[in-house]
This record gives structure tokens, C-alpha cells and sequence, in this order.
């Protein structure tokens, strides 16, 4: 099981996303290649914003499917995060219903 | 709306109000940008009615940033203060550091959910701007905490002089392409991105940062504003709580006003208001704003959260 540690030092609040795409790129897909079990450590974190979580798991689970959430452990949730991920994985999974409306707006 | 780019052949004058001391952080960002927008077109730019009444503008580094001496020194107080001065912002460790600096400067620490959501917005809009909008000036961010009367609020304002909205996503909708009102309708669109198009957006972009930050604002009862081209939207503040309890996701068929301005913006100005008072409980409030997206029928595995 890789165990990835989500760090953002005192500011308790996730924004970066270049370093959301580097923990994708270098060690989350890595490890999901490979087979095996995944755990997201976000201790220490207590707020995140949706560009956040996206960047950092929205393509693995565009990828995988709803499948790669029984591989995928998120650990030390604050509740105020939960929502957000929760938020992500929902739309990764079925999108946003814009598309009537996108239509529209063309 | 002032004509800011056009004729500054012969120089560029900011005129400010003779008596009135306040300006909202939207004209002082814009105001910014602009000046750095004039700098690089080599247009000198000279202010009037620089009195006593501009120690405002002062203490949020207007004039510093037009490189202007406004032949008066301030003392600061920055304990006494509720504010972010401007910023220019260009890197992403420049946003880590406003991002940083916002608890202690707005005086937010008593209050981490309502600071959260202004985190949230702040972080949202200075990417979008350094990520779509592609201005060698960067972009221009100031707040400012307002606490007295019954609704404390947080006015955010983030402008830039980029290639502005209906450029950026004509890339990939060409339909909007010269089209202000119809960009920044569809801009605010949950999963529209300039990028790419598709319904999961891109690796590194859902396109849903402005469309969540619409709906802070409106859930907390503030108002968002958007500017672009020759087009300004504005997102009403809610009546009553009833009204702000439902989010629509087309930004047309909110309570709004639209314009469409004889003389343009050369980028993107973005305002919010987010009524801090109304923010208690950030997940709460979070959950509010997922539940207003229609979710498919079928339901998904669990997540797992240890």
C-alpha cells in the first residue's frame, strides 16, 4: 500500500495546484498503474479547494472509473474537506448536467 | 464606464473623487491594472484630486503601484487595518503568499470557516486570471474586511488586462469568439474550461472555480461581479435567505443585471462579496453548494475516508 503524504504547511489550506499535479503525476497514477492500494494522508490539511482535489485526483478517477475508489483510501479528512472530495469525485464520475445549458449558451 | 484604454497616446489621467475618501476594491484593482496595462504601452499616467482624501488609496498602495508620489506620507497601522492592500500577483508562490497573509490582514483568524471561503475565492480567481487570461502584467488583488452593522462582508476584487473572456474561450467555443455577453455567460457555466473541452474538463481543470465562486457568494447573500470585453454581469445580492437558498446554475436566469458597455475592459475584472456572518460552517455550507448539482440517478461506491 503507497501511502501519499498531502503537505501545505502552515496555512492548513490546499490551493496549490502545481503541487497537486506533481503528487498526480510522480506518485498517485504511478502507484495506481501498478495494481496496488493508495492512500491520500491529508494531515495537517484542513480546507482544500476544488481545483485542489481536483488536479490531484479528478484524472485517476476519469481514468479507472468508479471502480478505482475501492484502491483509493483518503485519510485524515477534515469534514470541511470530505465535502470538497466528495464535490469532485461526484462530477469526475458524471460530469456536470451543463450541457443543455452549454448548448444554449452556443 | 471610463474609456481606460482608449487615447492614452497623449498620456493617461486617473481622476479621483475630490471628497469621497472610499474606493471599493474593484476600482482599486482595476485602477492597478491599468496602470501596469499604461506602463507597458509607455503612456505616462498622472492622477488628480490627490488630497487628503486619497490616504485611502494610499494605505492600499494605489499609488505605489502607479509608481505616482502622492506627495503625502502615510503611517501605518496595521493592526487598526481590515484590508489587503493591492497586490501583483504572478507566480503561484505569489498567491500562496496573499493566500497566507489573508488571516492576519483581514482579521479573520477568529473566524476559519468564513476565512476559508474567502481563501477559497481569492485562490480561485488569482488562477484563473494567471492561468487563462495570459497577461505580462499579472494580475491585481485587494479585500477589504468591512465589520461595522449587522452584516460583516468581505469585498474581493481581482483584475487583470489579459486577453479577457471571449478570447480565451473562443479557442475552443468559436461561437463566443467576439462575443463579450455570451463568453462571460458561459464562462460561469459549471464545467466550461478554455482548455479543452469535455465534460470532465482537463486533468487540471474542471472549469468549476468560478461557478463555485458564484456560489459563495450568492449563499452567503454578497454578490459576484464580472467584467470582460464590453460586457459586466452582475450576480444581485439575495432578498432573503429563501432566495439564496437555491443555486441556479445558469447564470442568466439569476437575479442580474447585464451591460453591455460603450467602452470596454482590455481583460477581466472579477468582485465578490461574500457576507462572512453567513459562512458559520464551511463543510456545511460546501455540502449546500453540492446539493444544488443535479447528480446522476445511479449511485456510486463509497468513499474512503479513514
Amino acid at each position: 500500500m503507497k501511502v501519499i503524504r498531502v503537505t501545505v504547511g502552515r496555512v492548513v489550506f490546499a490551493e496549490d495546484k502545481d503541487q497537486a499535479r506533481e503528487l498526480r503525476v510522480r506518485k498517485l497514477l504511478p502507484a495506481l498503474e501498478a495494481g496496488g492500494k493508495v492512500v491520500l494522508d491529508f494531515r495537517g490539511v484542513k480546507y482544500a479547494t476544488q481545483s485542489f482535489v481536483h488536479a490531484l485526483v479528478g484524472e485517476a478517477i476519469k481514468r479507472y472509473g468508479d471502480e478505482i475508489l475501492a484502491r483509493m483510501e483518503f485519510r485524515n479528512c477534515s469534514k470541511q474537506l470530505r465535502s470538497v472530495i466528495e464535490l469532485v469525485v461526484d462530477y469526475s464520475l458524471s460530469g456536470f448536467p451543463e450541457r443543455s445549458m452549454r448548448a444554449k449558451a452556443e | 464606464m471610463n474609456d481606460f484604454f482608449g487615447g492614452t497616446e497623449t498620456g493617461a489621467e486617473l481622476i479621483l473623487h475630490p471628497r469621497w475618501m472610499h474606493i471599493e476594491p474593484y476600482g482599486l484593482a482595476m485602477a492597478a491594472a491599468w496602470g501596469a496595462w499604461c506602463r507597458r504601452n509607455t503612456a505616462s499616467i498622472t492622477v488628480r484630486n490627490v488630497g487628503p482624501q486619497a490616504r485611502y488609496a494610499a494605505r492600499m498602495k494605489l499609488f505605489e503601484h502607479l509608481r505616482i508620489d502622492p506627495g503625502f506620507s502615510i503611517v501605518e497601522h496595521e493592526e487598526a487595518g481590515r484590508f489587503l492592500p493591492l497586490r501583483k500577483v504572478s507566480t503561484a508562490l505569489d498567491i500562496r503568499g496573499v493566500i497566507a497573509d489573508l488571516s492576519a490582514l483581514l482579521h479573520l483568524d477568529r473566524f476559519p470557516d468564513a476565512l476559508a471561503a474567502v481563501q477559497y475565492c481569492v485562490s480561485e480567481l488569482l488562477r484563473n486570471a494567471l492561468e487563462h487570461a495570459g497577461s505580462p502584467d499579472g494580475a491585481f488583488v485587494c479585500a477589504h474586511n468591512y465589520t461595522s452593522g449587522a452584516n460583516r462582508r468581505v469585498s474581493i476584487a481581482v483584475a487583470d488586462c489579459g486577453q479577457g473572456i471571449a478570447s480565451h474561450l473562443g479557442s475552443v467555443y468559436p461561437d463566443v469568439r467576439g462575443d463579450d455577453s455570451r463568453a462571460l455567460a458561459l464562462a460561469m457555466l459549471p464545467g466550461v474550461t478554455g482548455v479543452q473541452p469535455g465534460m470532465y474538463g482537463t486533468p487540471d481543470n474542471a472549469g468549476a472555480g468560478l461557478f463555485i465562486t458564484r456560489c459563495i457568494a450568492k449563499g452567503s447573500g454578497g454578490y459576484f461581479v464580472m467584467m470582460s470585453g464590453r460586457a459586466a454581469y452582475r450576480l444581485r445580492r439575495a432578498k432573503g435567505r429563501s432566495r439564496s437558498r437555491r443555486i441556479v446554475l445558469d447564470p442568466l436566469e439569476e437575479r442580474h443585471d447585464l451591460w453591455n458597455l460603450p467602452a470596454g475592459w482590455q481583460g477581466t475584472v472579477v468582485a465578490v462579496e461574500i457576507r462572512t456572518n453567513q459562512i458559520k460552517d464551511f463543510q456545511r455550507f460546501f455540502r449546500w453548494i453540492r446539493e444544488q448539482i443535479p447528480r446522476p440517478a445511479a449511485k456510486r461506491p463509497k468513499i474512503r475516508f479513514t
